[in-house]
């Protein structure tokens, strides 16, 4: 059985067992959130380079040299010395500035945070030491005061509620990123097609604005998923802003029509649409954001349609605890 | 020159790995192989084996190769299927015979390990 040396402490490590499980079952309160090697709420150090270096996926070329490495993910098969970072590893103070109710699911949070980020890529958040989710960036880094996130509320749920109802403007929170890929990266002539579903959207909105302010002019296909009308938020919004950019076009999509209209509403289904609508995907920037299901499905129906692979760009809310 | 050099190295096989990944997952003999949800993840493997087969700069070793696909209760008919698709891949690239007939070779090499014969 494998010892981990946790600040000096000699602790057994059960096979198959990830360091972050081996020290809770110590009782050691080591943070995390998603379990799934995405949100880094779970970072420790060690001093074994190899075994770091296999798992620091998304950690940044700083904490990759300084030996961070996400303990969900490291199941040790030797003894391993790890220690918590003193730093709190690139996390910052913010402040609540603004709330608001986009749709009886959906709240728009707006945050004072000195960060520099990509639009389209994701913060960690935490309630308190121990407890951290992951929300992306809607908002453009020069374009807008404050970072925006839309959370969906999960009745419930450890944080969202709390973000939604109990956190008050003015209120002090610790982020933690930027994090993720999902950001604006093609060329301005490319056709991209921009997909999501439920707060898919944030992290969509983000690309979408990077690829504006960036001068995009090739054509862009924005597509809003939901199963019923009560899935949409921000549908005005959207509209507004495309108006005034012709090379964008704008698609809603029900699952289950409801009998509410809306401008650029259609009832289909979201991936027999792309089939038949984008049968051909060669050359074409693709951005996937949303429920883990859909992004991994629309992900291989695009790649078979003939996106290339590193034309691919996902955002996957994975939750707490489930693995991809 | 090794094809590998020829199609222009790392980044080039990318779009060879893109083809390759396709049929894989097109054919209805292997596809539950490589059908995951970690796409890139699988799309990685592919790419070391592709730059091996290239005859690129490779990690593999045989005992890799074994380790790797021991579990997997592989068969004559599932090496072939990868070896066709390969093929196809090939084809579709335009590679000249004589490099086909190359990478072939090299893949040949593989089979007892991969079978774990
Ligand atoms: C990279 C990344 C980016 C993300 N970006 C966003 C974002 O921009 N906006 C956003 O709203 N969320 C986003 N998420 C999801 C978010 O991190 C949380 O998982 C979510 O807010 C639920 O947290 P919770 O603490 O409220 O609920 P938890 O306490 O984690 O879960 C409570 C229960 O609800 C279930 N549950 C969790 N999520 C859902 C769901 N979506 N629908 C139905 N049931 C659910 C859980 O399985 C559990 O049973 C993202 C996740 C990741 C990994
Ligand atoms: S990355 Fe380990 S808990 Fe999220």
């Amino acid at each position: 059985m494998p010892a981990i040396f946790f600040e000096g402490e000699e602790l057994d490590c059960r096979p198959g067992e990830s360091v972050l499980d081996a020290l809770n079952r110590h009782g050691k309160e080591i943070p995390s959130g998603c379990r799934a090697g995405v949100c880094q709420a779970c970072v420790l150090l060690t001093d074994e380079q190899q075994v770091a270096a296999r798992h620091q996926q998304g950690l940044s070329a700083a904490q990759r040299d300084l030996n961070y490495f996400l303990s969900c993910q490291c199941q040790p098969t030797s003894a391993i010395h790890v220690r918590r970072p003193d730093s709190g590893a690139n996390r910052v103070r913010g402040k609540l500035v603004n709330r608001e109710w986009l749709s009886d699911q959906v709240v728009r949070l707006q945050l004072d945070a000195d960060m520099d980020y990509r639009p389209g890529q994701y913060i960690t958040l935490w309630k308190d030491s121990s407890t951290a989710r992951s929300y992306s960036l809607a908002s453009h880094q020069t374009q807008d005061k404050w970072l925006e996130l839309h959370v969906k509320h999960i009745p419930g749920g450890a944080i969202s509620p709390w973000l939604c109802n109990d956190l008050k403007c003015g209120d002090e929170l610790t982020l933690q990123g930027p994090m993720g890929s999902c950001v604006y990266s093609h060329t301005q002539d490319r056709p991209l097609l921009l997909a999501a579903i439920g707060t898919g959207l944030a992290p969509v909105l983000g690309v979408l604005k990077d690829a504006l302010v960036n001068g995009h002019h090739g054509p862009i296909y924005l597509l809003v998923g939901a199963a019923r009308h009560s899935g949409f938020y921000y549908q005005g919004a959207l509209l507004r802003l495309v108006e005034e950019f012709p090379q964008v076009e704008l698609q809603f999509l029900v699952q289950t029509w409801e009998g509410k209209a809306c401008p650029g509403l259609i009832e289909a289904d979201i991936y027999q649409y792309c089939r038949e609508r984008f049968s051909d995907l060669s050359g074409y920037g693709v951005y996937l954001c949303g429920a883990p299901t859909f992004v991994q499905k629309m992900r291989k129906q695009a790649f078979m349609a003939g996106a290339a692979m590193s034309d691919i760009a996902t955002d996957a809310f994975l939750a707490f605890g489930e693995t991809s | 020159m090794s094809l590998f050099d020829e199609l222009g190295g790392a980044d080039a096989i990318d779009t060879a790995v893109d083809i390759f990944y396709r049929k894989v997952l097109a054919d209805d003999r292997i596809s539950h192989f490589f059908d995951t949800v970690d796409m890139e993840g699988q799309h990685t493997k592919q790419k070391a084996f592709l730059t091996m087969a290239f005859g690129g700069p490779n990690n593999y070793t045989g005992k890799d190769l074994r380790e790797a696909h021991r579990h997997m209760n592989l068969t004559e008919e599932h090496f072939n299927a990868v070896a066709e698709d390969l093929l196809a891949t090939l084809e579709e690239l335009n590679v000249p015979q004589v490099k086909i007939d190359e990478v072939m070779s090299i893949v040949g090499g593989t089979k007892s390990d991969i079978l774990n014969l």
